[in-house]
């Protein structure tokens, strides 16, 4: 049980009532956008209790390496997509350092509200150079090749047009420039499925219902089976104009960090 | 009205950092926006429409967008 725990998923929230479209990358857009927005603005104040709790903290590493994977490095611009409250934002600060600067977007005030309290509280003077904006990851307030790396943490999976997300990540890139998406990895193989199954009905939904939670995390299983496998999220880089693009399988093959290059 | 670029404001907590409000644009038009000082939003002329900032925090979600002909007449019903 212990090593089950190991590798538990950490809390990713999703929300609203994405159709069954598990194999269908174009299958119909879904316009729930509000009420996901709704959902994240409700479990802002539980969102990273909820998160250490239930991957035992191992969230942490995993939006390490999306960071690392980002190539984001001192005096950088950067952007956090779907940034939430702000730990991958943290992460990408400490890279740019003060000369740097980084932009955390999400469409959730709540969230943002909490972001922007943890920044309050930090001491290091590079946690300075975050900005938080509100906004729709679908219809970025960027320029063109604006950044020099993106992030986006269990985000993808979420919005309600992948392929516009990833054109528009694509647009606001610098040539050159590298994007890293962390989320759910949505295994070809059955035995990974199952566990991802398991622990979400056996740890996941019953943690979550003590804060009463219960539907939104019941609804994590579907919304892993309606993404995109590493290979179906490599294709819509590369059909987004990236020159490439590659999906790593980590912590067991339950997570997954696409990296793609403009 | 003064453009976005040469504004550093702090008015209750609506701070625009010069930086950011030189990367910033318009979600829809992808074209510069204003601060509007009275209103205390960004704006975007090339399209029309306001985007409010909350404590600070430019909220430039489309939908969340006004139209600045109906911005005006809520102001002149509420002087009303």
């Amino acid at each position: 049980m212990t090593a089950l725990l190991r590798i538990v998923s950490p809390v990713t929230f999703t929300g609203g009532n994405l159709p069954d479209n598990s194999r269908s990358r174009r299958g119909t857009v879904v316009k729930c956008s509000n009420e996901r927005r709704v959902l994240f603005n409700r479990i802002a104040p539980v969102y990273d209790n909820l998160n250490d709790l239930l991957s035992l903290g191992q969230h942490r590493i995993w939006k390490n390496m999306a960071v690392s994977w980002s190539g984001a490095k001192t005096g950088n611009n950067v952007l956090d997509l779907c940034c939430g409250s702000g730990d991958l934002a943290f992460l990408l600060s400490e890279k740019v350092g003060s000369t740097g600067k980084v932009m955390g977007l999400d469409f959730s005030c709540e969230q943002l509200a909490v972001a922007a309290t943890r920044q309050n509280l930090k001491a290091r003077s590079c946690y300075k150079c975050i900005e938080w904006m509100e906004g729709d990851a679908l219809e970025l307030p960027f320029g063109d090749c604006e950044f020099d790396a993106i992030t986006m943490g269990y985000g993808l999976r979420n919005v309600v047009d992948r392929d516009r997300a990833m054109k528009e990540m694509y647009r606001v890139l610098k040539p050159g420039s590298r994007v890293s998406i962390l989320d759910f990895n949505k295994s070809n193989q059955s035995v990974t499925t199952f566990m991802q199954d398991w622990m979400i009905d056996n740890v996941v939904v019953p943690v979550a219902t003590v804060y009463g939670l219960s539907k939104e995390y019941e609804y994590l299983k579907s919304s892993i089976n309606g993404y995109l496998t590493g290979e179906e999220l490599e294709t819509l880089a590369l059909e987004a104009g990236f020159s490439s693009a590659r999906h790593y399988e980590i912590s067991g093959g339950f997570m997954g960090n696409l990296v793609a290059e403009r | 009205m003064v453009r976005l670029s040469r504004v550093l404001l702090k008015d209750a907590g609506n701070v625009i950092d010069k930086t950011l409000s030189e990367i910033l644009v318009c979600p829809l038009s992808k074209q510069p926006l204003r601060f509007c000082e009275k209103t205390k939003s960004l704006v975007s002329d090339t399209i029309g429409v306001s985007f409010p900032m909350k404590g600070g925090i430019p909220c430039l979600v489309p939908k969340d967008g006004k139209i600045l002909e109906e911005e005006s007449e809520a102001s002149k019903k509420n002087i009303k």
